[in-house]
């Protein structure tokens, strides 16, 4: 390992102490004063809460169609997750084992081109597009989701198939596996570190997505992920603070429990999705 | 070359293929390039988005797009935006990157914590950093007695670009970190170690050795933060929505609002085609630098 002069090894200090108190600060902020009546906010905005007041809480699990919110972002992001997990890894595996083949040669570079596509080129159309398809729901909204995983999923995995030696399934093949089989019983296994990957970014992703919920599912107020409400919520509570940070701060809670839970894999998966790439 | 050749293919698995491709193919065409091609005709068009009817108008949005004050100016503060955003999430990024890659102890435990504000949702934290911007900021602009931050950075149009900028960047930093410490790791440490033998200072380890091997990741990493930082919306949007005076409106919000509030939908979309053809331009870009030498020209 390198051994750092003195004066810089205590420059990185002061750099990472600045950088945790930059992050935890405002986390720190959010959360004491969930815990305090709007009088006791006022008083002293870093205080300690004087006790664990649930109150906010309450309030804001009852009086609000929370659950309803929660429910949607919930069932949004799953279902999409597991139909993103099953068509990427299918298409690409299509792709790169036939890449040979001018179909699916075409079809690579096709998909490939929505990378370079900025989402503010298709997000009007898509507004009417979807309109009159009747679409503007949180299942058609899964269905958009999928369609814009494509370009991404295809790229990071067509690469990383391509990358996996091929023993494995010929000798599957010469056991007579077909196509179908070899998929399912092998390559699903093989691709797993860049699955994890995949469904790590695109769950962050649908879970915290704001632009497609605000164009298509903002009319319907039963139709609001947890960000719509988060946003809705602060024209209707923008002077009782402490009850937008309860809501701000449940909405963030699923996330950071996940992630307290599963960050090695998360950071690790995530390292190794960015080296590919 | 990692396809088979010589398989007898069964027309069961020529047809497992196909239609491993079919749903995809479907989704993609109907949802994305259908959906380039219908905006690109609404931009030729004078639709307001709600009417019945609509004429074609040719390139008249377009060299409307050309005169106007309010394109012209949101183009600006976007590129101000993304200028601003790559320089400051590179270099914290990279700073933080060398920092974490050489602390000893405690290293799993302040990664995890320098990723969480990624975790978080962008509008969550943007409504949060409005508060904070709002109720904090100002008493310690008042303490410190520095004007500009005595009331929040939000409300004037010479802070407000910095404020957004500052709240993405918050978010932004820790992947562009998560991928410079993934090509620190890349060096070899022989060529660190005979170069303290050669009594090198550390600024000239770092910059004769490390950095050369970080230039693809750096030129990556640049290329998808200034693309980020030209379709930005989330943050601009919770905080100001493009205010005070248009200087946060960034051209996502611009396309966004002449779209939904202001009724000039094919206005919208000629804006949001222009956009196209600007990232398209720089992914060009980005193709030709990342073609370009990396370690392995040294």
């Amino acid at each position: 390992m390198k051994k750092e002069g003195f004066g810089w090894r205590i420059l990185r200090d002061i750099v990472l102490v600045l950088g945790l108190l930059l992050i935890l600060v405002p986390l720190y902020i959010v959360i004491i004063n969930t815990f305090k009546s709007l009088e006791e906010a006022s008083q002293g905005f870093f205080a300690f809460p004087a006790s664990f007041n649930l109150t906010n809480y309450w309030e804001l699990i009852n009086k609000n169609n929370f659950w309803t919110y929660a429910k949607n972002s919930t069932m949004i992001s799953v279902v999409a997750i597991l139909l993103v997990a099953v068509i990427n890894p299918a298409v690409s595996y299509a792709i790169a084992r036939n890449f040979n083949r001018r179909y699916y040669k075409i079809i690579y570079f096709y998909i490939i081109l929505g990378l370079f596509i900025p989402f503010q080129v298709i997000m009007l159309p898509l507004t009417k597009i979807m309109t009159g398809m009747k679409m503007l729901s949180p299942s058609g909204l899964i269905v958009l989701y999928v369609a814009l995983s494509l370009s991404k999923g295809v790229f990071m995995f067509v690469n990383y198939i391509q990358g996996l030696p091929l023993e494995i399934e010929e000798a599957a093949r010469i056991d007579g596996c077909n196509t179908f089989q070899v998929f399912t019983k092998i390559v699903l296994h093989l691709i797993g570190p860049m699955l994890a990957t995949l469904v790590v970014m695109d769950a962050l992703w649908f879970w915290n997505d704001f632009m497609l919920p605000l164009l298509l599912l903002n009319k319907t107020q039963d139709y609001w992920t947890l960000p719509l409400f988060q946003y809705n919520f602060k024209t209707e509570y923008s002077f009782n603070y402490t009850m937008a940070f309860t809501a701000y701060f449940m909405c963030m809670f699923p996330v950071l429990i996940v992630y307290a839970f599963g960050q090695k894999h998360i950071i690790a998966g995530l390292t190794a999705g960015a080296v590919k790439s | 070359m990692t396809t088979p050749k010589s398989r007898r293919e069964s027309t069961a698995d020529k047809l497992t293929n196909v239609f491993f491709t079919l749903p995809a193919v479907i989704l993609y065409s109907v949802f994305f390039i259908y959906a380039v091609f219908v905006g690109i005709n609404y931009s030729f068009t004078n639709w307001d988005g709600i009417a019945k009817a609509y004429e074609y108008v040719g390139f008249k949005n377009y060299a409307n797009l050309f005169q106007n004050q309010f394109f012209w100016k949101s183009l600006t503060v976007t590129v101000n935006y993304a200028l601003l955003l790559v320089a400051l999430t590179m270099t914290v990024s990279l700073v933080l990157a060398l920092s974490l890659n050489s602390i000893r102890h405690l290293k799993t435990l302040t990664k995890s914590v320098f990723f969480v504000p990624s975790m978080i949702g962008g509008v969550t934290i943007a409504l949060i950093f409005d508060q904070i911007y709002y109720r904090l900021v100002p008493t310690i602009g008042q303490a410190l007695q520095f004007k500009p931050l005595m009331q929040s950075p939000l409300a004037s149009a010479a802070t407000a670009l910095f404020a957004v900028v500052f709240v993405n960047a918050w978010q932004a930093v820790a992947m562009p970190t998560l991928i410079f410490m993934a090509g620190l790791q890349s060096v070899p440490t022989e060529l660190y170690e005979s170069a303290m033998l050669d009594g090198a200072t550390t600024f000239r380890r770092f910059r004769y050795i490390t950095f050369p091997y970080l230039m693809p990741t750096f030129t990556i990493n640049m290329v998808l933060a200034i693309k980020g930082g030209i379709t930005s919306f989330d943050y601009a949007y919770a905080l100001t929505q493009g205010g005070p005076s248009r200087s946060t409106m960034l051209i996502g919000i611009l396309i966004y609002n002449d779209a939904f509030n202001n009724m000039k939908f094919s206005l919208a979309n000629a804006e949001a085609v222009i956009l196209f053809l600007i990232i398209a331009a720089l992914s060009l870009v980005q193709i030709k630098l990342s073609s370009k030498g990396s370690v392995n020209t040294l």
